[in-house]
């Protein structure tokens, strides 16, 4: 069910020769370290969104997960309708941010200093968008189209072809990164989402409508997850299930990284990006475990994870 | 909770037992025992819905013990029974041990789940907890799918007959509902009195002022964990009903859906109140085999239920019965006794403190 590690032989876009002859005999760790960083970076755009909602309003959403598939879905769709892969990312954004901002309005907003209670009622939305997903999308994997031009392989020193839309997504994820950490750090926005976050009823007091800044970050947060599902939609095909997995991931790379931060999520995801890579190759059946392992000792080591504050 | 003990007189003792909280038991427990003879087909009812109720309703009671109690959400405990259900499996079919100490066998492994989770768990609070007892119980989930000297992965370990003791055959399906019924009690005892005892004294002072405990010479994380440990024990005991319901083991039993459906048990019959996880289990029970009836979407149904009643019930099912009884007792105004007001007043202070529970 959680097929969420695809391997170093999915990409396809190596030509065989060079995977067979080149790469795998001479040396493959610069590609697995390569292959790990552009996971990381499908990682790291849903989970930049969980750990900005818990960073700034101090609640989990665990319909994460079911904003990333269901922005995934709907961005399959469009890609399809309009071919155009940049419509299907805006789609699956939009969509997904949509949901986000319905889940607040209607159903937490009013409980939003009851962080239990918030993860509950997100808990039952995900059951539900987990059933509703499989009656229309079903069982079957899909994989959103993207154009011919981008499906080429580009020659990296010490790695050998690499398909370029790896590369392309990784940029994707940096540039957002930046994008996010600025605004919060630089801009108006961003002082007056960072003042809601230390004392709400007092910027409240200062005239700033916090119930709209909580509104629009829930929705922006919901967002990242669902332009992460068109992203992931791209290189791997998209699965039900895949919401409980891209959940669990995103819980484990804010853990891992430190809950509310950007950096430390980005951190985060490129570690659980290039372990799970690397435990596929050297223990394939218990990748998955390696994965949590990595949790379970930054846990022990420093329990409010790398760049978290102390809780 | 039983307070009333202690303001009547020391010679009327036993009227110290008839709270209201008691008679409820009571009640539920007698209809418990006449379950078996008043529906019409047994063999519909009794594994489906009264023994399902049964394993998950205990399962559920002792991720409601450590969220009243320990305040500490824990989901893991529907993967503390699969491991214990592993363990039967493992022991029995697998080795070739005999069943009873199979069974011994198999709790302590699931205890000692709990207590290693807790081992990683117990210094992270609140929200932190709940996701990391999550992330543990995926792990075990994605190592049983795959360890397949161990766990025969996907396939799981079949067939798990249920044992006949000598004096006791669980292949019959009364003697098994009745042998599964008691455990529930039995379990429903021990949280009962771990609760009132010392120990249960102390974990609850450390749910309320943790700092202040540590100050008075208390080990916080030690009590956390021997709670977390004690509560990974009874999962297991549901984990010992749910093996044999199913006769089989395999990984479905600790995957998400299963982990979720318990949560949804406790929230739906009350995450404040020991009991109430049973009616859960009997909503839940009756929902999956009924809804499948009239739609194919039953989780749809299910988690519509589920945020009906985070909603508008935040103490679960069993938070109706104090409003019934406020209600009642506003129409018999004139003819309360002090002894019923005294239970109201119970109930209503039971009430606020499952509030301030829901808060934390």
């Amino acid at each position: 069910m959680y097929v969420s590690v695809y391997t170093v032989t999915n990409t396809k876009n190596c030509t065989d020769k060079n995977v067979r002859n080149g790469v795998r005999t001479v040396d493959i760790w610069p590609l697995i370290l390569l292959n790990g960083l552009t996971l990381g970076a499908v990682y790291f755009v849903a989970s930049s969104g969980l750990t900005l909602i818990f960073g700034l309003m101090r609640v989990i959403t665990l319909a994460h997960g079911t904003s990333f598939l269901f922005g995934g879905y709907l961005g399959y769709v469009v890609a399809v309708a309009t071919e155009n892969w940049i419509l299907g990312l805006l789609a699956g954004l939009l969509a997904a941010g949509l949901l986000g901002l319905f889940t607040h309005q209607v159903l937490i907003r009013r409980f939003q200093d009851d962080d239990m209670r918030v993860a509950l009622i997100t808990l039952g939305v995900a059951v539900i968008g987990t059933d509703l997903m499989l009656a229309v999308f079903g069982g079957t994997a899909t994989q959103v189209p993207f154009p011919q031009n981008l499906q080429i392989a580009v020659d990296l020193p010490g790695i050998g072809d690499y398909p370029l839309i790896r590369l392309i997504i990784l940029a994707i994820a940096i540039v957002l990164g930046l994008a996010i950490y600025f605004i919060i750090a630089k801009t108006r926005f961003g002082s007056i989402v960072r003042a809601g976050v230390d004392d709400a009823p007092m910027t409240s007091a200062t005239g700033v409508n916090v119930r709209v800044v909580f509104a629009v970050i829930f929705a922006v947060g919901s967002a990242l997850a669902g332009l992460a599902g068109v992203i992931s939609g791209t290189l791997f095909p998209l699965l039900p299930g895949q919401d409980g997995s891209y959940l669990l991931f995103s819980l484990v790379v804010v853990i891992v990284g430190g809950m509310g931060s950007i950096p430390g999520a980005a951190i985060g995801s490129a570690l659980v990006g290039i372990v799970s890579q690397f435990a596929l190759v050297l223990a394939p059946t218990y990748a998955f475990v390696l994965t949590f392992a990595l949790m379970v000792i930054v846990l022990a080591v420093r329990p409010q994870g790398i760049m978290g504050r102390p809780a | 909770m039983s307070t009333f003990s202690s303001s009547t007189p020391r010679t009327a003792n036993w009227r110290g037992w008839v709270t209201a909280q008691n008679v409820v038991v009571a009640v539920v427990l007698l209809a418990a025992i006449i379950f078996p003879l008043v529906v019409d087909r047994p063999r519909f009812w009794l594994p489906n819905i009264g023994v399902r109720t049964l394993w998950m309703g205990t399962i559920a009671m002792s991720l409601v013990f450590l969220n009243k109690y320990v305040g500490l959400l824990s989901l893991a405990q529907m993967t503390f029974a699969g491991i214990c259900s592993y363990g039967i499996g493992y022991f029995s079919v697998t080795m070739g041990l005999p069943i009873i100490p199979s069974i011994i066998l198999s709790l302590g492994v699931g205890s000692f789940a709990g207590w290693l989770t807790a081992l990683i768990a117990v210094r992270t609070k609140a929200i932190y907890f709940m996701m990391i007892t999550l992330a543990l119980s995926q792990v075990f989930y994605s190592w049983a799918s795959q360890a397949i000297e161990v766990t025969n992965a996907r396939r799981g370990i079949a067939p798990i007959p249920r044992p006949d003791f000598g004096f006791i055959n669980l292949n019959d399906i009364t003697t098994f509902y009745y042998f599964a019924l008691f455990l529930a009690v039995l379990s429903y005892a021990i949280f009962r009195y771990t609760a009132k005892s010392q120990f249960g004294l102390a974990i609850q002072g450390i749910k309320d002022s943790p700092e202040r405990m540590s100050a008075l010479g208390y080990n916080v994380n030690r009590y956390r964990t021997a709670a977390l440990t004690l509560a990974a024990f009874v999962a297991s005991i549901g984990g010992v009903i749910l093996v044999f319901d199913r006769n089989q083991v395999d990984p479905s039993f600790v995957s998400l859906d299963a982990t979720l459906n318990i949560l949804v048990v406790a929230v739906v019959g009350g995450i404040g109140s020991l009991g109430g996880v049973f009616i859960g289990g009997l909503v839940f029970s009756l929902l999956q085999n009924f809804a499948q009836d009239f739609t194919d979407r039953y989780m749809t149904l299910t988690g519509l239920v589920f945020i009906g009643v985070l909603l508008f019930f935040p103490t679960g099912l069993v938070g109706l019965g104090p409003i019934i009884r406020r209600l009642f007792s506003k129409r018999a105004k004139t003819s309360t006794s002090a002894e019923s007001s005294e239970t109201l007043d119970a109930a209503r202070r039971a009430g606020t403190h499952n509030k301030k529970g829901q808060h934390k």
